[in-house]
């Protein structure tokens, strides 16, 4: 039987505030909901809108989302609602209408600029929850499941009416009722469930199944499991021990560590795991010792338990188990993730022995090195230290490793390696240059080893391997040593290979490289025009004009539209005139470029040229000249672009809206808007809310607060940035 | 740091947005440590829109109507076309030697249909024809052979039926020699053989395009999963049962288990051989 469609979905308001809870936007809905329009509400305290807001205690739930920046919600059960008002639709059962309040900070960035506040109408819902409740009550078999099945499915109804269900005749009401209760965790349920516990342990799905709903549970439970935990039956206290860890309540955490001593292994072992799970920072001395104890059952969940709570204080203390068989991995595993600049030492010593557990060593050093990068900037701290303590042994180790390891150990190592320098590790690296995901480490390592890997990286220019001639191409690149421009000017003419050789020629800067680039500039493959494009324009030669002009009349269009971009980028009075009839040439892609580049060209006629563009050109050309007009001083250029939100091609719209934003066209807001309010493709509506994020203002939240709830997340994360900004501005 | 990304801009989260959106539409997942080598892969048309943000670009294959076609200069850029003539041939084997002999007995009136369904350049459906010709099972039963990718680039190289010598690296050169001829430095497949394989375009991911292609007794789909997120493989997987003839066979790489991923599919061994049965399903029904 199918389970009953669930209600309609309830309206909701919404109301921002700024950080001293002056309301700043009230939407329309929100109006509509409570009648309260918008001009009694702007502008005015929260506490003067909502009188008894502080008598009803629901002052502080606002002011704890401000300070520690958590979203809190009212729940209905309790509070019933937020304004005072009668539903918008008669109710069987209530004379106000019930609201469901959720209270999020706005922020930008890392600072809370205020509220945003949403009023959730469910009086229906309730309406709803009443009629099914009286149904589970009384019906039959078939209208009892299909209320507690309707219940069940829909989380937004609330779980008390299930608990009577739980001891239902029927066992498919049953099930319906325990997946509903699991999925909620009332106090009533939990404290059924705990009984259930304590008098049928011996069941293990009743068990099973009771522990599932402890631990999705957010209710504190904390009290009867901690009776639990001093049962006589050793198979309950583990049990137990297992909930407290799943809860994740750190007041059980004096308890677990009693429960250390256990005279039940299993208690420990399951107190050890849940005290890691609680990252019980009080525990980590006890859980030490079992570890030092190297008892093998214990020691292992122990260190994975220090690990998890992540207390550094504690690694050298496990610093001598490195010296034990069984427990050095995971000990080794540990100083990777807690340990300081002092584990290096140690883990260097055990990796300089010849049967040292080289990939865990690996790992571990990497991780130290990624945390102190991540943490301090300092990865490369820790790669001097290493490079210094690891001997030819260790080196060799890490080399030997590489033949056979696990792929997951494979960066690890080849950072390592990276640390240290030598013919033979610079071979090494080369040869898995050609690995896509070990490239950025095995580059970094190359350019870092600087001018000795150049003969090396030259060599691969012409490796069989593509990838590994582009990580070469791309290496030698950020080396910048000009030994390599000729080589590199000779695989531009590899097809494969053109773009990162281009690239890398930018970066050099080596004006031999001019000739070689230039002879692309006119290849049929628009990605190698625009990599030998940037890298001219990289070169920044000053004779380059010379060179350049005269292209913008070569007959082959390709070289035309990139001669175009050199010149607009440079900016070269001379090509000002050539840039103003190309954009008139018969091919798409030159007028294209010409009209892009005109606003960094000084010519008086660019504006007029972009006006008629905009109007009266191809789709192409036409969202080119928007682009263009948004970097144009001219104040007429915003009229053109508010003409063009109208334009039929999408993309002529969608620049013509980003370009208002560039431009900060207040002039704009009302028509942005209307884009908001009309445009029917959301990449639109996304670059107008955008814009006015940029453009700033009044009005500009209360366009964007409507649509902080948008059924298109790219819609309603536009808006809420919106919003953030311009929070940020009051 | 990407290899071709530098020219163009990349706004906060807009990898992240492509990255999904490129799971959604085939399947494939870069995760976050592969990202730079998907924009490394998609620049090149995303410079070809004449956009200079990767932003642009996710929104038009996100929101454009036309985006359509664009699609397939997706499917073209990030497809794997790494592959060779006799690759993981056990399986091939099994198919021939153990596998179609006990369809046939059973259905020795029918026309047997055998869909490779990420065919690459072609090289793997017409490994299966050469075998299934040497074993002379052409002249013993109807035999329908059809393959596809979702690249268009890959099948027009498919149907034009030139290999370059990589991808002989696995051929025995007497089987070569027999169904290739040379053409300049590569070889061209003999049109006989090639005949007998239907080619098309079809995105897994997309249940209406392969709908058809999959009501077949045997699919091979190889070296594919590789790329895929679980959930993806889990959905390509579903549609596979929907639509495969029973007893129906599935035929997945070596490095790609199932096992987790579907109970739709029963894993056995065949003449050394790992192939993937449909499961048959009964229903009982329990009261506890």
């Amino acid at each position: 039987m199918s389970r009953e469609s669930t209600h309609t979905q309830p309206e909701v308001g919404v109301f921002t505030t700024d950080a001293h809870l002056v309301i700043q936007v009230w939407d329309a809905t929100l109006a509509r909901l409570t009648g309260i329009g918008e001009e009694s509400a702007v502008g005015r305290a929260l506490t003067a809108v909502v009188p008894d807001l502080e008598r009803r205690g629901l002052l502080k739930r606002f002011q704890r989302s401000l300070n520690e920046g958590v979203v809190e919600v009212l729940a209905t059960a309790f509070h019933h609602y937020l304004i005072l008002c009668p539903p918008v639709n008669a109710s069987k059962h209530f004379d106000q209408m019930q609201q469901r309040v959720t209270i999020a900070p706005l922020r930008d960035e890392d600072k809370i600029q205020g509220l945003i506040v949403a009023i959730e109408d469910v009086t229906e819902r309730l309406d709803r929850e009443r009629e099914l409740a009286a149904r589970l009550a009384q019906g039959d078999e078939s209208a009892r499941l299909n209320a507690a099945e309707t219940l069940s499915a829909d989380v937004s109804y609330d779980a008390t009416s299930l608990l009577g269900a739980l001891s239902d005749d029927s066992w498919q009401v049953r099930r319906a009722a325990v997946k509903g209760v699991s999925q909620r965790a009332a106090p009533e349920a939990i404290a059924a469930l705990l009984n259930s516990v304590v008098e049928n342990h011996h069941n293990p799905a009743l068990l099973n199944s009771a522990l599932q709903v402890l631990a999705s549970s957010e209710v504190d439970t904390l009290s009867p499991l901690l009776e639990l935990l001093k049962d006589s039956d050793a198979d309950l206290r583990m049990q137990a021990a297992l909930a407290l860890g799943e809860q994740g309540n750190t007041r059980a955490v004096g308890a677990l560590i009693e429960a250390l001593s256990d005279e039940d292994s299993n208690v420990r072992y399951h107190a050890i795991e849940a005290l890691g799970k609680l990252k019980a920072t009080n525990a980590v001395d006890a859980l030490a010792t079992i570890a030092e104890s190297r008892d093998f059952f214990l020691a292992f969940a122990a260190l994975d338990a220090l690990a998890k709570i992540g207390e550094p204080s504690i690694a050298p203390r496990m610093v001598p188990l490195l010296e034990d068989e069984l427990l050095r991995e995971p000990a080794i595993n540990l100083l990777g993730q807690l340990g300081d600049e002092t584990a290096v030492a140690p883990l260097t010593t055990l990796l300089n022995t010849p049967t040292a557990p080289t990939d865990a060593i690996a790992n571990a050093l990497a991780t130290l090195s990624d945390r102190y990068e991540e943490q301090y900037g300092e990865g490369a701290h820790i790669a001097d230290l290493a490079s210094r303590e690891i001997s030819p042994t260790g080196a060799q180790n890490l080399l030997d490793a590489l033949e056979s390891p696990g792929k997951e150990d494979l960066r690890s190592i080849a950072l390592v390696l990276g640390w240290l320098k030598g013919q033979s590790v610079d071979r090494a690296l080369t040869r898995l240059m050609g690995q896509v995901d070990l490239r950025n480490e095995i580059i970094d390592a190359l350019v870092r080893h600087g001018a000795a890997t150049v003969d090396l990286l030259i060599a691969q220019l012409t490796a069989e391997d593509l990838e590994v001639r582009r990580s070469a191409a791309v290496a030698l690149g950020r080396i910048g040593d000009p030994k390599a421009t000729p080589p590199l000017t000779n695989a531009l003419s590899d097809e494969s290979l053109s773009i990162d050789a281009a690239n890398a020629l930018g970066q050099i800067g080596d004006p031999r490289a001019v000739d070689g680039l230039l002879n692309l500039i006119g290849n049929s493959d628009t990605s190698v025009r625009q990599a030998a494009v940037s890298a001219l324009n990289s070169l920044a030669l000053p004779a380059m004009s010379k060179r350049i002009i005269p292209l913008l009349h070569d007959s082959d269009p390709n070289v035309r539209e990139s001669a175009v971009k050199i010149a607009g980028y440079f900016g070269y009075p001379d090509a000002a005139g050539s840039l103003v009839d190309l954009s008139s040439d018969p091919n798409e892609r030159v007028r294209c470029a010409a009209i892009e580049h005109l606003p960094f060209v000084e010519d008086d006629r660019a504006i007029d040229v972009l006006a008629r563009a905009i109007k009266e050109e191809t789709p192409t050309v036409r969202a080119a000249a928007a682009r263009a007009l948004g970097n144009m001083d001219a104040p007429q250029a915003d009229r053109h672009l508010i003409e063009a939100l109208a334009d039929d091609d999408v993309w002529v719209r969608y620049f013509s809206a980003r370009a208002l934003g560039r431009r900060r066209s207040e002039d704009s807001v009302a028509a942005l808007g209307r884009v908001i309010e009309q445009e029917k493709f959301n990449h639109v509506r996304i670059a107008a809310l955008d814009s006015l994020g940029q453009i700033g203002g009044g009005r500009v939240a209360g366009i964007a607060a409507g649509l902080v709830r948008d059924d298109d997340p790219n819609v309603a994360h536009a808006a809420q940035a919106v919003l953030g900004k311009s929070g940020q501005r009051d | 740091m990407g290899l071709r990304t530098q020219n163009l801009a990349l706004p906060g989260g807009a990898g992240a947005l492509i990255q999904n959106l490129i799971h959604e539409r085939t399947g494939m997942f870069f995760d976050n440590g592969k990202c730079d080598l998907l924009l490394d892969k998609l620049s090149p048309l995303v410079i070809e829109r004449g956009f200079a943000s990767y932003l642009d670009y996710y929104y038009l294959l996100k929101y454009d109507s036309a985006a359509q076609a664009e699609w397939q200069n997706v499917m073209n850029a990030l497809s794997v076309q790494e592959t060779y003539f006799w690759r993981e041939i056990d399986q091939v084997r099994a198919l021939v030697q153990t596998l179609l002999p006990q369809w046939h007995a059973r259905n020795s009136g029918s026309t047997l249909r055998i869909w490779s369904a990420a065919c690459a350049t072609g090289e793997e459906p017409l490994t299966i024809a050469m075998a299934l010709n040497e074993a002379g099972w052409f002249q013993r039963a109807s035999i329908e052979i059809v393959a596809s990718d979702a690249s268009s680039k890959a099948i027009e190289r498919a149907t034009n039926g030139v290999y370059k010598q990589r991808a002989f690296r696995n051929l025995a050169a007497p089987l070569r020699d027999r169904y290739f001829v040379p053409e300049g430095s590569a070889w061209r497949v003999n049109s006989e053989i090639h005949s007998r394989i239907k080619w098309s375009v079809a995105n897994l991911m997309e249940e209406d395009q392969i709908a058809k292609l999959a009501a077949a007794d045997f699919i091979f789909c190889r070296n594919v999963f590789i790329y895929f997120s679980e959930s993806a493989i889990s959905r390509v997987v579903r549609s596979f049962s929907r639509f495969i003839k029973p007893p129906g066979y599935l035929f997945v790489g070596a490095a790609e288990s199932l096992l987790r991923l579907t109970s739709d599919f029963n894993l056995t061994e065949v003449d050394d051989a790992f192939v993937y049965v449909k499961r048959e399903r009964t229903v009982s029904v329990t009261e506890n």
